[in-house]
């Protein structure tokens, strides 16, 4: 039977865009190297510091940034450099683990509240709404006095604050593509609705998911970093970057770069990981 | 008086306009007409001064009398062009939603093209045009020179109304109140034409004014159009992708193609003597009720027996919006639906937007549930192939995963009948063939395919599966002349291979002519008229149907 071949004028368009590879841009590259650094630091951290971070020497309290030590040293004379290398260990594994369980309730319960609607969408939205009211600190502080601290429920606390935001744009994206044509004939097709919902559509929301799991992580960092400052993070002798800032505010006339450190380590983290999903960003574009 | 010559525009390396000549005369329709991607708006994008600030003209110039208004290697001279927009050229969009500004009210932003443009400079420019104009030369007018202030905002309020009713609004007062989204397409488009002539420019382009709008609107925009120009004698550049509608109003016609200009000439010239290949192939392309639809192979006989049958259908949409009065309301969208649909038939459904031809799909689809009546299906699992081939297909997947989607899906709902993976991927090979595709799209994506290719795969996404019933909801309406041809030539050619059903839906009587058996009409939601295709064109039960006849 004949076979009418698409005629070559529709074709043209096709090729254009196929030859993949990545396309780097500034943005992608200035915020690997920055994150690759930290990430270096902080795995090599696990194995092995400098100094240890925990000994503490009398003679050598707060001398200032040398060879010997990069950062300088602390009141307790223990290794500035080693201890910031433990701290974005922590800072990022706390980070990741909060951004890590508030996406994933955001992507369930976004998810199906908006695709399905209804009065449990309602009522889920009062609820984050009721969260949102709170100044997300205070709450996580209400949290943390309740079930005390540690790092298990300081995770726990900022999970619960993050949570709504993800819920937000999950279920708005969500409420976007339920009517979308295609997924209307996913419908037809007899497609399950678990499988509209994780394979149908939740890879299409994921260059919008992606950037918010990137803002997140970054005001986890802020979080982790502030609730340690106010004492109620990472208790001592752990290290992290907040709890350093808290106990460095008492010296700063004296030995700057003890709350130097730890903080230009934060803005360049946070930093590092903004130029990172921007470029993520425009690489999808 | 608008003289183009030798232009061409880039965007980047592209070229998107090639040594394009033109020449409009004063107080002539000259129409440019071509598919998407053509040059046809850069050119008339540039000549207004409005693209994009990444184009460059790259050789040529634009005159407009004798004044340089744009020149190769120079750049755009923005305080010549704001002498020039509004008040010696202007144009009329092809969005009537989108180019009035939804926070204010109508009148005031026609308003503003006077204000803007101050009115002594105005007066002076229109003198010419308007001795015929339908207004009365207002009397308000010599006094808003004179007197500032209020008296002014009354002159110019007095103008806006009078051009309001020099375009056809009837009830000009009442307009100038409301905001544009109280208004229909065709009021807004009007509003928009409305603010192009009010300062009796010499020169309106407009691009595509009528492609968003209803048939019958459509018309009536067009009249206009031609009734503005008979009286004020100002030139329109007409933009279309419409032959018939260049035909009906144009003194001249260009040709556009790859951003070159391939053919001018009258309308009589270009539609009875077509010197060019391409110009043929477009006019060829053109759905018209001259060409019948080649009669059916042996292949596919219309059977008695149906797949789906309709009784006493009333659908209704409930208003989910806030507004005052419709809170909650039910909307009655179709009434009263009666009729089937047989086995290897193709049933045309044809009805302006609104009037409740998609909900009428969708009702027999299960999409929507808020229905009363009895719908019948023989058929298993039909499908629906959408308009826009652009939101039709999922973005994140390739073509080989959307082609097997629907076999994966048959295979979890009917276990006897799942496939392996390597026999899917057969099928989606198979099909692709079936839909004129080579094998390589298999792992393309949909961004990287052009309309035509997507609606294509759309096909072939609804008829892996082989359901007896296809609702093709104005499959062929987004996609440009050519195309549209040569998919409704495959969806033919499949319907008859296949033996299927389709209900096909369009606005264009044209093209349900030339794909359907029976035909039915529909108008505000209540089925007028079912019939044989040749019997319901040749005599027309309804006023309606002939007015539709009459306007296409």
């Amino acid at each position: 039977m004949p076979r009418d071949k698409c005629p070559a004028g529709e074709e043209n368009r096709a090729d254009v865009k196929r030859k993949g590879g990545i396309k780097w841009n500034k943005y992608l590259i200035a915020g690997l190297c920055m994150t690759g650094l930290i990430v270096l630091l902080a795995i090599v951290g696990i194995f092995w510091t400098p100094y240890s971070t925990t000994s503490m020497s009398a003679s050598e309290r707060f001398a200032a940034p040398s060879l010997r030590h990069f950062f300088g040293t602390d009141n307790f004379g223990r290794d500035i450099f080693s201890r910031v290398m433990k701290g974005i260990g922590t800072t990022i594994l706390i980070s990741t683990l909060v951004v890590a369980m508030s996406g994933t309730a955001g992507i369930l319960v976004g998810a199906l509240t908006g695709y399905f609607g209804g009065v449990v969408d309602e009522v889920v939205m009062r609820v984050t709404d009721a969260i949102n009211g709170f100044p997300s600190i205070l709450l996580a502080l209400v949290v943390i006095s309740v079930m005390g601290t540690g790092q298990r429920n300081l995770v726990i606390s900022l999970g619960i604050v993050f949570m709504p935001s993800f819920i937000r744009i999950v279920r708005s994206e969500f409420i976007r593509l339920r009517d979308a044509d295609y997924i209307s004939r996913a419908r037809l097709m007899g497609v399950g609705r678990i499988r509209i919902l994780f394979v149908h559509i939740l890879p299409n929301i994921f260059s919008t998911f992606w950037v918010s799991v990137m803002i997140g992580f970054n005001n986890a960092i802020l979080a982790e970093s502030g609730m340690s400052y106010l004492g109620i993070g990472v208790q001592p002798p752990q290290a992290s970057l907040g709890k350093m800032l808290s106990d460095a505010q008492g010296y700063l006339t004296t030995a700057p770069w003890y709350a130097l450190a730890p903080g230009l380590t934060i803005v360049w983290i946070v930093l590092g990981f903004s130029l990172l999903s921007e470029g993520v960003q425009r690489l999808s574009k | 008086m608008v003289t183009i010559e030798d232009l061409s525009v880039n965007f980047g390396s592209t070229e998107a306009v090639r040594h394009v000549n033109l020449e409009i005369q004063g107080g002539e329709i000259l129409g440019v007409v071509g598919e998407s991607g053509s040059g046809k708006s850069v050119t008339a994008l540039t000549l207004m001064g409005l693209v994009s600030e990444e184009a460059t003209v790259t050789s040529g110039r634009i005159l407009f009398d004798d004044a340089v208004l744009q020149e190769a290697g120079k750049p755009r001279d923005k305080a010549l062009y704001r002498r020039y927009q509004g008040e010696r050229m202007s144009m009329v969009f092809q969005e009537p939603m989108t180019s009035l500004n939804p926070t204010q009210r109508v009148g005031r932003q026609v308003e503003e093209m006077l204000r803007l443009h101050s009115m002594p400079a105005y007066s002076e420019e229109g003198a010419p045009g308007r001795g015929t104009a339908a207004e009365p030369s207002s009397p308000a007018e010599p006094k808003g020179r004179a007197a500032g202030g209020r008296q002014q905002r009354q002159a110019m309020k007095q103008l806006v109304l009078e051009t309001f009713a020099a375009v056809g609004l009837r009830e000009p007062e009442r307009v100038y109140g409301c905001y544009p989204h109280q208004l229909s397409g065709g009021m807004r488009q009007r509003v928009m034409i409305a603010m192009a002539i009010i300062l009796h420019p010499r020169l309106i382009v407009a691009d595509e004014p009528t492609t968003a709008l209803d048939v019958t609107v459509q018309n009536q925009i067009m009249d206009l159009l031609r009734e503005i120009n008979e009286k004020r004698h100002n030139a329109i550049l007409f933009i279309t992708h419409d032959l018939n509608l260049a035909r009906r109003i144009c003194h001249r016609i260009a040709v556009m193609k790859d951003g070159r200009v391939v053919e001018t000439g009258t309308p009589e010239e270009i539609f009875e003597h077509p010197r060019e290949e391409y110009t043929r192939n477009l006019i060829e392309a053109v759905p018209s009720r001259m060409k019948r639809r080649t009669k059916r192979g042996g292949g596919g006989q219309i059977c008695p027996e149906p797949v789906v049958t309709v009784r006493d259908l009333q659908v209704y949409y409930r208003e989910g919006g806030n507004s005052l009065f419709s809170r909650g309301k039910k909307n009655h969208v179709v009434r009263d639906a009666g009729f089937e649909i047989r086995k290897g038939e193709i049933l045309g459904l044809v009805g302006e937007s609104g009037c409740g031809k998609t909900s009428l799909s969708k009702a027999i689809l299960g999409m929507n549930r808020d229905i009363t009546g009895e719908i019948r299906h023989y058929s298993t699992r039909p499908q629906m192939i959408f308009q826009d081939p652009y939101s039709s297909l999922n973005p994140s997947k390739t073509v080989g995963w959307l082609l097997e989607e629907p076999l994966r899906a048959r295979g979890k709902l009917e276990p006897e009948r799942a496939m392996s993976a390597a026999d899917m991927r057969c099928a989606a090979m198979e099909m692709l063939g079936t839909v004129g595709l080579s094998e390589a799209y298999y792992d393309r994506r949909p961004s990287q395919l052009s309309g035509g290719q997507r609606q294509r795969i759309s096909i072939g996404q609804a008829l892996i599966t082989r359901p007896g019933l296809v609702i093709a909801d104005e499959p062929v309406s987004a996609l440009d002349v050519t195309i549209q041809a040569q998919i409704m030539e495959l969806m033919r050619r499949l319907q008859e291979e296949m033996g299927l059903a389709y209900l096909f839906i369009s606005h264009d009587i044209n093209v349900i002519y030339q794909m359907s058996d029976r035909i039915m009409v529909m108008k505000e939601g209540k089925i007028l008229e079912i019939g044989e295709t040749e019997e319901v064109f040749a005599h027309p039960r309804e006023e309606y149907t002939r007015q539709l006849l009459r306007e296409s």
